[in-house]
């Protein structure tokens, strides 16, 4: 066995047993002498090999003949990479294989079906944390982030001392901005084992939050160091040294976080948006493009694509109207897609298009009862293109709300508004001179 | 285990050093005699010590030879007394049986060594100076061996057993000897095969590359893009293809020794035990690229993906291998893997990896040189014929490069823009050079594209040369002959009716940056044969060495596998009448040759084809397809296209002369497909097609669609400005208008393409078109012959100096017809004023098998004849007539020929 030298000091190992192993292991087997942790043991050889077939039809009758080796089902796990080979395992029933496709299923990103399983196993082991923490992670994907706050403090509540997933948690506080109790996370589990690349992690997302980028990609190394296969680790330090302007640094952690698991779609959106920063809009579209193919149900990543084919240099703006409409589907928190949709049109020369994505926005603003220079903008649209249209009614509403706002606006409405009742007063009388008689 | 003792130098024991050692051992015995036993000669004992020398350079060189291999040398090399050594150096092999039989080899290795204790040397031993080459070699053997720790001995005796077998299984005749001695370890060489013990020395190897990364050594090895940009261009004229690296000795060796489907066989899974340092794996690399940028398919997909993959494994942090799995994926057209790889690359590179570029001065090193992930990704994006992507990738890297303030990454960019220009041809391009490109807006004013292309090769070239990019200047100077060679040129910006609108080709210009062009080459080879290539040099030491050793013995190997080619022996003999196929064909041989040795296989596919284009012209068909031939071997599968486009044309014209016009039809349609590939539309080809179209129709006498056919064509050249072609067409429709019987109509015809040719300097087409114009002159009627006789004997001296076969007998014939109808002119007073041309011609058109002419040639012969009444001749004459004619009627039978091409 032989340390090879990685990113960050010695750490992989490659075995040059392996074949021997395999020889023996599978005499044993052939021969039937074998137990199901040896077979555990043979299917590893054979994951380690890259013979990934046989590994898992050898794991599978480890987990079969003895199915509470959780690391047999997590190693079976790892080798089912789509729905289809997880399907085609020929597992017995046994209420570990429920454990298994819960998890397999969040490792395929088909959240909702993992969340069902897990809280159908929740009413068997009411008291799991393991559970808990899977629902949470569920949740965490599905970005339900209030529940997984309330899981996370119960978690804590039953367990002060655990550090597993503590991370996901200090995420969700990273996200919500919670200083105080991001740092008393922090501070906790730096009690209980500071070791821990999880530890680690979360120190690192405390002082991100702080805007200390040094310190933080000190402690998300650190984590690294501890398990080189930390994904998320990479991933966020690749945003720390984006926020430390050092591309080539976050480049290449984005990279590795993409090359040990290539369906972690945060990592292609950071090689993409670093790119973009760049001023390289094609060539960062090819990893837009990786990441809304793994999670095409995430506003965030179509919106940035679109913008992408939104820039001055390649303005193809078709793409971009595609990408908008996939993001406005796709429940846009940030209400950009339904605006720009509007405006792309309108300057593509499509007011009915325009003048519908104008309208969708603006109900969506209203429900959101949010105001702003888009409502304005919006509402401004409306009453010019229904005047265009001559429905004046529709139009008189859009310019009387306008009249609320303060700015160049109001008067334009009020102009509108006189315009549209000369015109409505010369109407009726042009009217009646065109009456056949 | 992970503490393993480290062997200095990443300088390891191996099996093939263990051989090496024995025949050390034989070459200076311990014992004291001037000539040691086997040999029977000075001059042998010194061949030996050479093949020795040989071997001690390069054994740095990252695949060490095989049992096998070494065998084969040592049967090259030493002559009759290969058997000897052969059986001595096996059997001394296969003797190491145990640990201590090693520990007892190298301390009898030790006695070979002559030292300073060993007190007087006497007159005629044969003694190694430890200071030698053999002799540093020989302690750093034995120092290595020492270092080895226990379990270390015990694998290099196990590789020695491998070495063995496997030697031994692959070559019958002395497995049946050696079964014996090797059977007691067989069973334990099996448990071993597949051991997988490449890591040992592996440390060693990223430790190496991250000094040189702390270092911030530039490494040249993206030393190729320039390559890989013409690289990727298939039809310019005359196009450079640098190689920077290796002289020329390197490459006529290199075919014979390692053959690189070879050396990929050296990696499989249970020889590729000997991996070593840094240095040769990035040599390794090298090579491989250059293998690839070479002869793309010449190295198979799968297997050296596997290699790559091994070798990533091993040594994660060697991002070029995702380069070469780049490449590798590139010239088998698996798109995605390309594209996947190309970005893997750049994202851990970041670009910074060892390029021939001067850092700028300016800090902004921080920022990583991802302006050229945009140009490799330009680049692939228009290799797998998606020119829009790559215009829209290279505009963006001209974009980010101007940012970057990287001039040499810019200029390169532009070479590129230009280049792809220069080959989506000018109707694919005009939609995409709109508002989006913005590289020559400054100029403000919409150009045409090729203005426009112009332009960026003037950008292009400026920059390189105040960069001193040797190569990129010289690729520009030749893009830019091409561009004189084939567009017009005026003035680029002309405004009022006042600027000069002359249009003209300028052929001093196009020699002018030819001779710049090859001046620079010339100066790029003696420069670069000073420069030392990393890795590789080790390599081509023992390459090097077999040429003159291994000529005696195997010159018709070297006939038949190296580069110096048959084909040349082929053409160069014979001696040709005319001399100005020797001229030309000779310039472009040299040319091929000179591109053979740069190392460019598209080039000389090139030259080749110009070649054959010359002897179908000038020798007739017979020849161009038995060249063809050979040059179909030869360029099997590189740059196909342009052999198989050659071929086509070729059948073409051959299948028209031979008046089977249906098969004509079928290969013309053929050539329109390829006009129309995934590139975008080629327009020379286009046009070349649609001519041919037309040719074809006028020999089946289809007169009003050919005319349409012409029609339509001129109509396309006039729009796009290819005006050498609109001199053709115009020459064409004269040629319809002739044939149809409506001479009348034909002259305005023939007159434009006349002045056409004249104002482009045109000079052969000028020729042909006089002749046309004499022609229609002379079927207006026997009173026009005098004229249309000044005219061809006008012309006479173009068309007997440069033009072609065809061209000649048409002008004879037309002379002697001349002749004939002149009512002044009388047969009986001088006919062999009519006969020698009649003859000639008829000798000319059956060498081109133009069984039409032909039949006029002998026709107008056997008239004569029969006028004289000189019988016997007419018979003669009127025979062959005859057999022309049916020839021509039945073309069928003469298929068969063309098909087995």
């Amino acid at each position: 066995m032989i340390e090879l030298e990685g990113p960050l000091g010695k750490s992989d190992a490659v075995n040059r047993e392996l074949v021997s192993l395999e020889r023996e292991l599978s005499t044993l087997r052939k021969n039937a002498a074998i137990d199901p942790f040896g077979l555990y043991l043979y299917g590893l050889v054979l994951k380690e090999k890259g013979s990934d077939s046989l590994a898992r039809t050898v794991l599978v009758e480890a987990v079969n003949s003895y199915p509470w080796n959780w690391n047999a089902w997590s190693e079976l796990q790892s080798l089912c990479t789509t729905i289809d080979s997880l399907n085609s395992l020929n597992l017995n029933n046994h209420w570990m294989k429920d454990f298994f496709l819960a998890s397999a299923y969040q490792e395929l990103r088909m959240h909702n079906e993992s969340l069902a399983k897990y809280e159908n196993l929740l009413g068997t082991f009411g008291f799991s944390n393991y559970i808990q923490a899977e629902i949470a992670k569920a949740r965490y994907s599905l970005r339900e982030f209030e529940q997984v706050e309330a899981i996370f403090e119960e978690l804590l509540r039953n367990d002060p001392y655990r550090v597993e997933d503590m991370d996901m948690y200090s995420n969700v506080l990273y996200a919500k901005e919670c200083f105080s109790a991001l740092s008393y996370l922090a501070h906790r589990v730096f009690m209980t084992d500071k070791y821990r690349p999880e530890s680690c992690c979360i120190i690192g997302n405390y002082y991100s939050l702080k805007g200390q980028h040094e310190k933080s990609v000190m402690y998300f190394r650190r984590a690294l160091k501890l398990n080189k296969n930390y994904l998320s680790a990479w991933t966020l330090m690749g945003h720390e040294f984006v926020e430390m302007k050092n591309i080539p640094a976050a480049v290449d952690a984005y990279r590795r976080a993409v090359d040990i698991n290539s369906c972690d779609y945060r990592a292609w959106y950071g090689l993409g948006q670093t790119y973009e920063m760049m001023g390289m809009p094609f060539y960062a579209l090819h990893y837009f493009r990786k990441s809304v193919f793994l999670q095409p149900n995430d506003s965030r990543l179509w919106i940035a694509m679109a913008q992408c084919y939104d820039t001055e240099r390649l303005s193809m703006l078709e793409e971009a109207i595609k990408c908008y409409r996939r993001a406005a589907n796709c429940n846009d928190r940030e209400a950009i897609a339904l605006h720009r949709l509007a405006k792309l049109h309108y300057e593509l020369g499509r007011p009915e298009e325009a003048a519908f994505y104008y309208k969708k926005d603006m109900e969506r603003m209203e429900a959101e009862e949010r105001e702003g220079p888009n409502m304005v903008e919006a509402l401004l649209y409306l009453a010019t293109y229904y005047k265009a249209q001559k429905r004046f009614e529709e139009a008189e509403a859009y310019c009387t709300r306008l009249l609320d706002y303060t700015g160049p606006e109001k008067e334009t409405a009020k102009s509108l508004l006189r315009g549209m009742r000369t015109a409505q007063s010369n109407i009726p009388s042009m009217d009646v001179e065109h009456l056949p008689p | 285990m992970a503490g393993i003792v480290k062997p200095p130098g990443a300088f390891a024991i191996t099996p093939h050093k263990v051989s090496v050692c024995i025949l050390l051992q034989i070459y200076a015995p311990s014992v004291q005699i001037s000539l040691p036993f086997p040999f029977s000669s000075v001059a042998q004992h010194n061949r030996l010590g050479l093949f020795l020398l040989a071997l001690t350079k390069s054994c740095d060189d990252i695949l060490e030879p095989k049992l096998d291999e070494l065998i084969r040398q040592l049967r090259e090399v030493c002559g009759l007394l290969h058997d000897w050594f052969i059986d001595h150096l096996t059997s001394r092999l296969s003797s190491i049986s145990s640990p201590d039989d090693l520990f007892n080899f190298f301390t009898d290795m030790r006695g070979i060594l002559g030292g300073p204790e060993s007190g007087v040397m006497e007159d005629d031993q044969v003694i190694l100076d430890p200071g030698s080459n053999l002799g540093m070699f020989l302690r750093r053997c034995i120092l290595a061996f020492n270092l080895l720790s226990f379990e270390g001995v015990c694998h290099l005796l196990t590789n020695i057993g491998h070495y063995c077998k496997e030697a031994l299984s692959s070559c019958p005749s002395y497995e049946a000897t050696c079964l014996e001695d090797s059977n007691s370890n067989l069973e334990a060489l099996l448990e071993y095969e597949n051991m997988d013990l490449e890591n040992l020395v592996f440390e060693k190897v990223t430790e190496e590359i991250e000094a040189r990364k702390s270092a911030s050594e530039t490494v040249p090895f993206h030393l190729h893009a320039p390559q890989t940009l013409f690289g990727l261009v298939e039809d310019i004229e005359v196009l450079v293809d640098v190689k920077p690296k290796q002289g020329d000795k390197d490459r006529e060796a290199s075919s014979y020794v390692h053959p690189p489907n070879d050396t990929s066989r050296d990696f499989e899974p249970n020889c590729g035990i000997f991996l070593r340092s840094n240095w040769q794996i990035q040599g390794y690399l090298q090579e491989q690229a250059d293998a690839i940028e070479k002869n793309g398919s010449c190295v198979s997909l799968n297997s050296f993906e596997l290699i790559l993959r091994r070798l990533h494994k091993l040594a994660p942090e060697l991002h070029r291998v995702h380069f070469l799995r780049y490449l590798n994926s590139l010239c088998h057209d698996d798109y995605f893997a390309a594209l996947e790889n190309l970005h893997r690359y750049f994202d851990y590179s970041a670009g910074t990896e060892g390029i021939d570029i001067v850092p700028p001065a300016s800090g902004c090193n921080n920022f990583g040189r991802y302006e050229i992930a945009l140009l490799f990704l330009g680049m692939m994006h228009f290799r797998f014929g998606h020119p829009k992507q790559a215009l829209e990738v290279l505009t963006e890297a001209v974009c980010v490069s101007q940012q970057q303030s990287n001039d040499t990454c810019l200029a390169f960019t532009l070479a590129a823009v230009c280049n792809m220009l220069s080959e989506i041809g000018v109707s694919s391009t005009s939609g995409i050079l709109g508002s989006s490109f913005s590289p020559s807006t400054s100029i403000g004013i919409s150009l045409s594209v090729q203005q426009q292309l112009f332009v960026l090769l003037r950008g292009s070239l400026k920059r390189a040369e105040s960069l001193k990019l040797k190569r990129l200047v010289t690729s520009n100077h030749l893009a830019k002959a091409k561009f004189d060679l084939t567009h017009v040129q005026r003035p680029l910006l002309s405004f009022g009716p006042k600027a000069s609108m002359k249009l003209k080709t300028c052929p001093i210009n196009v020699c002018k940056e030819l001779r710049l062009s090859s001046h620079l080459i010339s100066e790029f080879g003696s420069e670069s044969s000073t420069m030392t290539t990393d890795g590789a040099f080790s390599t081509v030491w023992l390459k090097n060495l077999q040429n003159p050793l291994g000529s005696v013995v195997s010159s018709q190997e070297n006939g038949s596998g190296s580069n110096t080619n048959a084909f040349q022996f082929y053409a160069q003999p014979s001696s040709i009448p005319g001399s100005v196929l020797q001229l030309i064909g000779s310039s472009y041989l040299l040319r091929a040759t000179a591109w053979e040795i740069y190392g460019s296989s598209s080039d000389a596919a090139l030259a080749y084809v110009k070649l054959i284009q010359h002897l179908a012209v000038f020798r007739g068909y017979k020849e161009a397809f038995a060249a063809i031939k050979i040059a179909e071997e030869k360029f099997l599968s590189v740059s196909k296209s342009r052999i198989l486009l050659l071929k086509l044309q070729l059948l073409h014209e051959h299948n028209l002369h031979l008046g089977n016009l249906k098969l004509a039809q079928k290969v013309c349609d053929e050539l329109g497909v390829l006009a129309s590939s995934v590139t975008g539309v080629d327009m020379e080809l286009k046009t070349e097609a649609s001519l041919r179209h037309a040719r074809t129709l006028l020999a089946a006498n289809q007169f009003s669609e050919a005319a349409a056919v012409a029609h339509s064509l001129f109509c396309m050249c006039y729009k796009f400005n290819l005006q050498v072609e609109n001199a053709t067409v115009l020459l064409l429709l004269a040629e319809i208008h002739k044939r149809s019987g409506n001479a009348v109509l034909g002259l305005p015809y023939a007159l434009a393409s006349l002045s056409f040719c004249q104002s482009f300097n045109l000079d052969l087409l000028r020729a042909s078109a006089t002749l046309t114009l004499a022609e229609l002159w002379l079927s207006l009627g026997s009173n026009h012959a005098k004229r249309a006789l000044s005219l061809i004997h006008g012309a006479f001296p173009m068309i007997l100096g440069h033009g072609g076969l065809e061209l000649c007998a048409r002008a004879y014939i037309a002379e002697a017809k001349c002749y004939l109808s002149d009512p002044s002119f009388s047969v009986f007073d001088n006919p062999e004023v009519v006969l020698n041309p009649l003859r000639q011609a008829s000798i000319e058109l059956q060498v081109l098998e133009y069984h039409e002419l032909a039949a006029e040639a002998f026709y107008l012969m056997a008239i004569v004849f029969h006028k004289l009444g000189q019988f016997e001749e007419r018979e003669e004459a009127a025979a062959s007539f005859q057999k022309h004619m049916m020839a021509l009627e039945n073309p069928q039978q003469e298929q068969r020929f063309l098909f087995n091409i």
